[in-house]
Order: C-alpha cells, then sequence, then structure tokens
C-alpha cells in the first residue's frame, strides 16, 4: 500500500530539491518541473480524494516516530474537514504554476519557493501532530515572505516585513497553546487525535489556551480588528503570491480554528462562542463595507476575503454554540463548504486582477470602461467570479452561506444581520463590473489582448468547478458531512 | 586511579593536542600545528563515544562524567574543530599562527573542565583556563582594536573570577566542602552559602555573557580574530552554561535560585535583542544576539528538578545554536563584517545567501530548523516548571528576533551587490558543515533523550 498522503504532501518539496540540484536550468525546465511536480500532486490528492472518509476520526494516517521520548512524531492523515482543503490546495498550486509560466526574473527561485509553499500548505491540513502542524504553519510564512520581498510590487519590502512580523507575532501564542495542550494531558503525546478525542485542559487553563489559539488564527484568517496586514500583503505581493495567500493560506486560520479551538477546546469555545461570534459579524459586515469603498480592484477583492471569511467564522462559532447536533453539523458542513469555494472564488478573481494589472499596469477601477467588448473572454470570466463571490444561487459560495445562516437561525438568530454583507457585497461587485466591464470602451485599452490559452488553463478548472459546486455541492458536502455528522464535542 | 584517566581520555587527549600543537609552532611548523590539533580534537570526539550513557564521578566526585559533560565533548569539540578552520583561513601566514591552534584547544579544555565540574575548584580551574587562552587569543592581531578589546576583557574577566573566588571562599567557609553535590542535603541554606551562589553566578555569567556581566562581549568579539569571536560565542559560552547548570541542578528547589535565573533570564533576551537592534557591524549584531540566546539557556536551567525537558532541552539548544551560530559567523568571514557588505549577497551567490538565511532564520526559532526545535524544548521545560510568564517573555522577544536578524537577510536581497572575493575552501566547508547540522539536527533530537535520559 503505497503512503498517498507523505507522497502527495513531500512530492513539491521533491520537485523543489530537483529544480536547486539542476546546474543551471533554463525558464522553461524550470516551470515544466513545476507544472509536472503540481500535476502528480494534484494525481496524489486525487487519489486521496477517491479513497475517502470514513465517519468519525481521521482516515489514511501514516505514522512515523520521531522524537518518542516526547511523544512527537510524524503523523499525517484527513478527514472530512481537510480533504476538501488538500484537494483545493492542489488545483489551486497547480493553476498558479501554469499562470506563472511566463516568468522570466529568477524563475529558478520562483518556482522552488512556490513548491515548498504547496508542501507547507498540503502539509498544514494534513498534520496530526501539534508540533508537525506548526512546522507547517510556519514555513508557509518564511516562504510567503519571500515571494512578496522578492517578486512583489513596488513597496514590497515593507508589506513582506509587515507581513512577516505580524503573523510570526500572531503565530506565538499558538505555540503556547500546543505546549499547553501537551502537558496538560494525561499520557503526554503531541498527537492530534488524542487530543481531540480527549481533550486535554479544562477550566481556566482551557480558556487560556483558546483565547491564545484564538489570537493566532484571528491573525491568520484575517478577523477584524487584527487584519491590518492583509490588504498591504495582498496589494503588493506578485498575483500568485495573492492567489496562494487568500485561496489557501487564509484556510490555515479558519482550518485551525475548527482543529484546534473548536476541537481540542470545545467547552471553552462553547462558553466564549457569543464572542467569537460577534467578532464574526464585525468581520463580515466590516468587510463589506470597506470593499465598497476601494477603488483598487485588489484591494476590493481582499476586502471581500474579510467579508467571507466572517462567514466562516460565524459558521463555526454557531456549530460551538449548538445544542442541537443537526444544527451543528449544517453550520459546520457550511463553514468547511465556504472555505472550499472561496479557495476557487477568489482564487479565480486575483487570477483575473492579476490579468487586468498585467496588461494595464494599473488596478484603478476608474481607469478602465467597456472592458467587456476589448476582451470579452476576460470579462465574462470576472463576472462569472464577481456573481459566484456575491453568492448568486447556483454558484460556489451559495451552498456555504445557506447552510450558515440555517445554523445560525437555529441557534442564534441574531446574527443573522450579517446577512446585510450579502447585499453590500452584491453592491460591491455590481460597481466594480460597471466600472471596469461595461460602458463605453476607452480607446486607450483597445489593444488590449484577451485570454492566451495559458491563462485559459489557469482559470479554467477554477470556473468550472465554481459552477460545479454551485449547482451539485453534494460532491464535496458529502466527504465533509461525513466528518462533521460524527462530530461529538 | 587508573579507572578515572581511562574515564577522562578525551579531557587528556585535547590536552595533548593543545601540547603538540604548541610543540610543532615552535619548530616553526604550522601547518603540522593545526594538523595535529585536528587530529587531537578527532580523536577526542571518538573516544567520547564509547562514553556515551555513562553516569559517574571521577576523583572522588569532583570531576563529573554525566550526559552533561559527555555531549559538552560531542558538542564542542566539533566546534572547536570547526573555529579551528576558520582560523586557519583567517590568520594563515602571521607569525606565531601555530599558537592561535593551541590556544583554542586549551580554552576547550577549560570549557569541558567547566562543564563536568562537580566541584567549586573545578569551577574556578575551568574558569581561569578558558579566560587565560582566550585573552591572548584576542589580542592576537597585535592591533590597536585588538589590544583595546583584550585589556577591556582581560580587566572584566579578572575582576569577575576574582569576585567569584572571593564568593567561593564563603562558600566554602559555611558549608565545610567544596563539593557543590553537598550542596543537595542542606536544609536550610546559610547566607554565607547564598553569597558564594551569587559570586558563581557572577563568575559564570561573565563567562556566558549573561546581562549585566556582558560589557566585553561586543568588544571582544570585534577586535579580535573572527574566528576567535565565533569561538567564544559558542565554546567557552556552553562550557558556562552547562557549568551552572551542573550547579543548579543540586540546589534544593526553595532556594530563590530559579527565580534570580528567571531574572537575567529575561535581561539577557530582551537587552541582548534591543542592543542587536541598533548594530550596523554584523559581528557586533551577532554579539549581542549571542548574549541574548544565551538567556534563552536560562529557560532549561530554571527548570531544572522540576521538569524532564530541562536537561534534554539545554543540551540540544547548546547542539543547535553551536551549528548556527558557528554557521554565521563562517558566512560573515566569508561576506564582510558590516551590514553593506551583504548587500545582493542572495543575487550574487545564492547559496551562501540560503545558507546565512537558514542560520538567521534557525536563530529566530522558525520551524523545522534546529534552533526552533532546541527552543521548543526549552519553552516546554519552563511551562513544565510553572515559569510560564518566562516562556511568554521568551516568545515575544522571538518577534524581536526576527526584527533582528531581518536586517540582515533583507539587504541581501534588497540592493545592488558588492565584489567579493572567493572566500577560502575551509570557510566553505564549515558554512557546509554547520549547515547541514542546523537542517537536520532536529530530525535527530530522539537520540538527546534516549542518550541523555540514561
Amino acid at each position: 500500500m503505497l503512503p498517498i498522503v507523505s507522497l502527495t504532501l513531500f512530492l513539491p518539496l521533491a520537485g523543489a530539491a530537483l529544480i536547486l540540484a539542476l546546474p543551471g536550468p533554463t525558464a522553461r525546465t524550470v516551470h515544466s518541473i513545476g507544472i509536472g511536480t503540481a500535476s502528480l500532486t494534484l494525481v496524489g490528492a486525487l487519489a486521496m480524494w477517491l479513497e475517502g472518509v470514513s465517519g468519525a476520526g481521521f482516515s489514511q494516517v501514516e505514522e512515523l516516530e520521531w522524537i518518542p521520548a516526547i511523544g512527537a512524531a510524524y503523523r499525517v492523515g484527513v478527514d472530512g474537514i481537510s480533504l476538501p482543503l488538500v484537494l483545493l490546495s492542489a488545483m489551486l498550486f497547480l493553476g498558479a504554476f501554469i499562470y506563472a509560466s511566463s516568468l522570466r526574473e529568477r524563475p529558478r527561485a520562483y518556482v522552488a519557493l512556490v513548491l515548498l509553499l504547496e508542501t507547507a500548505a498540503i502539509g498544514t491540513f494534513a498534520a496530526l501532530d501539534g508540533i508537525l502542524f506548526y512546522v507547517f504553519f510556519e514555513v508557509s510564512l518564511v516562504s510567503m515572505y519571500f515571494m512578496i520581498a522578492g517578486w512583489g510590487h513596488e513597496d514590497r519590502q515593507r508589506a513582506a516585513l509587515m507581513f512577516f512580523i505580524y503573523t510570526l507575532l500572531g503565530s506565538l501564542p499558538l505555540l503556547l497553546a500546543i505546549l499547553g495542550l501537551y502537558l496538560g494531558s494525561p499520557d503526554p503525546s503531541f498527537d492530534m487525535r488524542a487530543w481531540i478525542a480527549n481533550p486535554p485542559l479544562e477550566g481556566a487553563a482551557a480558556m487560556w489556551a483558546l483565547v491564545a489559539m484564538l489570537v493566532t488564527f484571528a491573525v491568520k484568517i484575517p478577523a477584524v480588528p487584527l487584519h491590518t496586514w492583509l490588504p498591504a500583503a495582498h496589494v503588493q505581493a506578485p498575483t500568485v503570491g495573492s492567489v496562494i495567500l487568500a485561496g489557501i493560506m487564509l484556510k490555515f486560520g479558519t482550518y485551525g480554528l475548527v482543529r484546534f479551538a473548536l476541537q481540542m477546546t470545545p467547552e471553552a469555545f462553547h462558553e466564549a462562542g457569543v464572542v467569537v461570534l460577534v467578532f464574526g459579524v464585525i468581520g463580515a459586515l466590516y468587510g463589506a463595507f470597506a470593499a465598497l469603498a476601494q477603488t483598487d480592484l485588489k484591494r476590493l477583492v481582499a476586502y471581500t476575503s474579510i467579508n467571507h471569511m466572517g462567514y466562516v467564522i460565524i459558521g463555526v462559532a454557531v456549530a460551538a454554540l449548538a445544542l442541537d447536533p443537526s444544527v451543528r453539523a449544517t453550520a459546520l458542513d457550511g463553514a468547511v463548504l465556504q472555505m472550499f469555494s472561496h479557495g476557487l472564488v477568489t482564487g479565480a478573481l486575483f487570477f483575473l486582477v492579476g490579468m487586468i494589472q498585467e496588461r494595464a499596469h494599473t488596478r484603478e477601477m476608474g481607469e478602465f470602461g467597456g472592458l467587456l467588448k476589448t476582451v470579452p473572454l476576460l470579462g465574462w470570466s470576472f463576472m462569472l467570479a464577481a456573481f459566484a463571490s456575491l453568492g448568486l444561487p447556483g454558484l460556489a459560495h451559495f451552498p456555504g452561506e445557506f447552510q450558515i445562516f440555517l445554523g445560525t437561525l437555529g441557534s442564534v438568530p441574531a446574527a443573522v444581520v450579517s446577512i446585510l454583507g450579502l447585499a453590500i457585497i452584491a453592491g460591491t461587485f455590481l460597481k466594480a463590473i460597471r466600472e471596469t466591464f461595461l460602458g463605453e470602451p476607452q480607446s486607450r485599452w483597445h489593444s488590449m489582448p484577451d485570454l492566451s490559452l495559458r491563462e485559459v488553463l489557469a482559470l479554467a478548472p477554477l470556473l468550472v468547478l465554481t459552477v460545479a459546486t454551485g449547482v451539485a455541492p453534494s460532491w464535496v458536502l458529502d466527504t465533509i458531512h461525513r466528518t462533521t455528522s460524527a462530530l461529538v464535542l | 586511579m587508573g579507572r578515572d584517566l581511562a574515564l577522562l581520555i578525551p579531557e587528556i587527549a585535547v590536552l595533548l593536542a593543545a601540547v603538540s600543537a604548541l610543540i610543532a609552532e615552535i619548530l616553526r611548523r604550522p601547518r603540522a600545528s593545526l594538523a595535529l590539533a585536528m587530529l587531537g580534537l578527532f580523536v577526542a570526539t571518538g573516544l567520547t563515544i564509547r562514553l556515551v550513557g555513562t553516569d559517574t564521578t571521577v576523583f572522588g566526585g569532583s570531576f563529573r562524567i554525566d550526559a552533561l559533560s559527555i555531549w559538552a565533548k560531542l558538542i564542542l569539540l566539533p566546534a572547536t574543530m570547526l573555529s579551528l578552520l576558520l582560523a586557519s583561513a583567517e590568520v594563515r601566514g602571521t607569525v606565531r599562527e601555530g599558537t592561535v591552534y593551541s590556544l583554542l584547544c586549551l580554552a576547550t579544555v577549560g570549557a569541558l573542565i567547566l562543564a563536568g565540574a562537580g566541584d567549586m575548584m573545578f569551577l574556578v580551574l575551568g574558569l581561569l583556563l578558558t579566560s587565560l587562552a582566550t585573552f591572548a587569543l584576542v589580542a592576537y592581531p597585535d592591533d590597536d582594536p585588538a589590544t583595546e578589546a583584550a585589556m577591556k576583557y582581560f580587566v572584566f574577566g579578572s575582576v569577575a573570577g576574582a569576585v567569584m573566588i572571593f564568593g567561593l571562599t564563603y562558600w566554602f567557609g559555611a558549608a565545610g566542602s567544596t563539593m557543590i553535590a553537598d550542596l543537595e542535603g542542606t536544609e536550610a541554606i546559610p547566607l554565607a552559602v547564598i553569597f558564594g551562589l551569587v559570586a558563581v553566578i557572577v563568575g559564570l555569567g561573565y563567562k556566558a555573557s549573561l546581562v549585566p556581566f556582558h560589557f566585553w562581549v561586543p568588544d571582544a568579539y570585534e577586535g579580535g580574530p573572527l574566528s576567535v569571536a565565533a569561538f567564544l560565542s559558542v565554546v567557552p559560552k556552553v562550557g558556562a552554561l552547562f557549568a551552572l547548570t551542573q550547579v543548579f541542578r543540586d540546589l534544593p528547589s526553595e532556594s530563590g535560585g530559579p527565580a534570580v535565573i528567571a531574572g537575567l533570564a529575561v535581561l539577557s533576551m530582551t537587552y541582548g535583542y534591543l542592543a542587536a537592534l541598533v548594530q550596523d557591524n554584523v559581528v557586533r549584531l551577532l554579539a549581542y544576539s549571542s548574549i541574548a540566546q544565551s538567556g534563552y539557556f536560562l529557560l532549561g536551567i530554571v527548570a531544572l528538578g522540576e521538569s524532564s525537558f530541562a536537561l534534554p532541552s539545554i543540551i540540544f539548544f547548546a547542539a543547535a545554536y553551536a551549528a548556527m551560530n558557528l554557521g554565521a559567523f563562517a558566512v560573515i568571514a566569508a561576506v564582510g563584517r558590516t551590514l553593506n557588505d551583504f548587500n545582493g549577497l542572495g543575487r550574487a551567490q545564492p547559496l551562501v545567501g540560503v545558507a546565512m538565511v537558514l542560520f538567521l532564520l534557525s536563530l529566530v526559532g522558525i520551524p523545522p530548523l534546529a534552533g526552533f526545535v532546541g527552543k521548543f524544548l526549552l519553552f516546554a521545560a519552563a511551562i513544565h516548571a510553572q515559569f510560564t510568564w518566562l516562556a511568554v517573555v521568551a516568545i515575544l522577544n522571538s518577534v524581536l528576533a526576527l526584527a533582528v536578524y531581518m536586517r540582515i537577510i533583507v539587504p541581501m536581497y534588497r540592493q545592488e551587490e558588492v565584489p567579493h572575493d572567493a572566500a577560502s575552501i575551509w570557510i566553505d566547508i564549515v558554512t557546509l558543515t554547520a549547515l547541514l547540522a542546523t537542517v537536520t539536527i532536529g530530525l535527530a533530537a530522539q537520540f538527546f533523550f534516549v542518550k541523555s535520559m540514561a
């Protein structure tokens, strides 16, 4: 039996090592290795998907001793919450490599870094050991720093440093929480399965651990008011950096919120659930209003991420507060599905904004107009992604948001006020579409080329899945639901 | 007696290496001097391996052959070998170059004696041996900055050493024994012994460069040869910290000692990084960073006796620290001493650039590098011993550390490159060895546990 999870996890790393080991490879070779490795990784992720998950607990677990004296080991595996995210990562990274294959500025270092980032991303979702999780969580940070600092836009150094220090400061409380969980467990071990099956902390200690975890994940998600690094990092990051940052790395926060906060300190989370819920509502509304105020397309999409992540926080908080298991499963289903679809939709949106910027060297909506006539393919793709992002039924975000609101109505009806965010986001995107794509085409953009084959290849899978998830969400939802319905908190 | 000497063979081998290196120098054979020193250290390392797992004492309990002293040899002897290679690239062709190799070996003997001290007289002996040898090493270039640095170091070292000896007389007078282990049985510690302990903290704190006994460090590192700075930042420091561990593991826990150590840890970490933040000279920056790193060791020392992590975490962090710090110094030896020298390094020499980034990130404590595993264990030890607040302070300092080391990393990938001469092959070998250790040592963490707990 092949260790599929480990193979999928370390394939990108092996690809990065291969690229660094080759003496003076051409840009073409480097990009082919990148795309080839990412394709193989996607094959691995699909194999994991076909293998599927059983009901309760984790499936496809692989273990290797590391420090038995303290109960630390290499442990990986997936359940219905992490498996969709692994699949999402593999797909999004493949798109990223295809999109970036035109890059000629130090391609070797670039592709190697993105491959390292892919291992870190899949590792974060698949890790079942506290230390291992933290290792991947932090490695992603370092590679993202070098991506922004090395290939970002004009003010990249400052933005990269801010991102690095902000998120490192943010992730250190998690280290404390992990140590607390470890020292609190009766049979000292870093096995996350044991922590979930038998939450080691209680009372004040659990509350402190929860607070530490919430700080870490709030920075990562990012939840208002710890979100200030996000617009800065997005604006300066290269397109692929933004896609990965928004599409995958934000999910580290929400995934951690479920995996650590909800599953390892359930009682404390139940007590503090209302506070988390309030932060979720504020994030959803604030993100929506802030997005409405933007004129820069990339910042606009960045702020809509804060809004969408706000709904995920609401979903998780409702799951913690709900006493009825079916309501809890509904809310959690919605939250996980929302993570998945946000990756698809926002990934596509950042690709599209990057494509516009590459052609026009500006992202100011006011400078465009009538682009739909000049670049119809790009324009319609943007419309599709934008409509998905504003939650149109039949597209990816709708089923997730619907379930989150359903769960909210079933337990804390007051929080449904956050549904206002949907209307504002709709207004935001309609405004963006009107200013950028509708109206009379401006003469200065007449020569703008439409999507190339490379760009279509990077985008098309995301858009197809956006529709597929919207029309028939059950292909993802079944996997998610198998775990959430068996969850014991 | 025969058994005692058999257990001390590694130390004796290093001593012989020092003497034979000196003899070769007298015969004006500097290359032979280097070769003999390397050979002696190599043999001593090999002879130590068979001792792993022993836990005994020699000379009536006054010198300990335990996990600490054995690991001190396994860590410090290779570290000295790397320092010798750095030194050979730096002092090659100067007059009396062989004395450098001999003195490095002698200082290492002193550090090993410190690490195994079971008796206060060994503390004194080890401290004096390392101090005297390194005073001369700092002064070796024989120019104004080196002489000034050596003078400051000498005055500071002599005073600290004298304070320690003075305090130890009180301890001896009150306790009636020079054995550290005799502390364990005492119910209430007499005031005079406490005075002696404070003096020990002063003496060892000076050698381990803890705040507030650190004033000599930046000057000595900057004034002396770079290879000596690299050596000083690792070998005598780890020896002194292990000696402090030897003293504190026998201290009754209600003595209040851990609280004092915790205070020193906070001062060292915070002051070290804050001062490093404003340096433009990379050697001074690393000098202050090494002060801060000493503070991290103390997290393990406060947890002695309370947590089973304490000893393994100190030992592991020592190994990680030796690898990453020597590596960083080796890169400085190849590149240059000011921040400007690092401009564009990442583009001009990508591999050296990556190595430096990994050393510095390891010093911050970013996983999965060696420094992370070490700090993680130290934090676990401190929290286990109910010093959670100390672990929080240490974690906050890690953010400060990132800001410090990013000051080197950022210009490496931003500025236009500065032309560099090709570095000596030996420096590259040191960099590569240290890099391998920094990247892989974390995977072998289990090894440190099994052997040290036996």
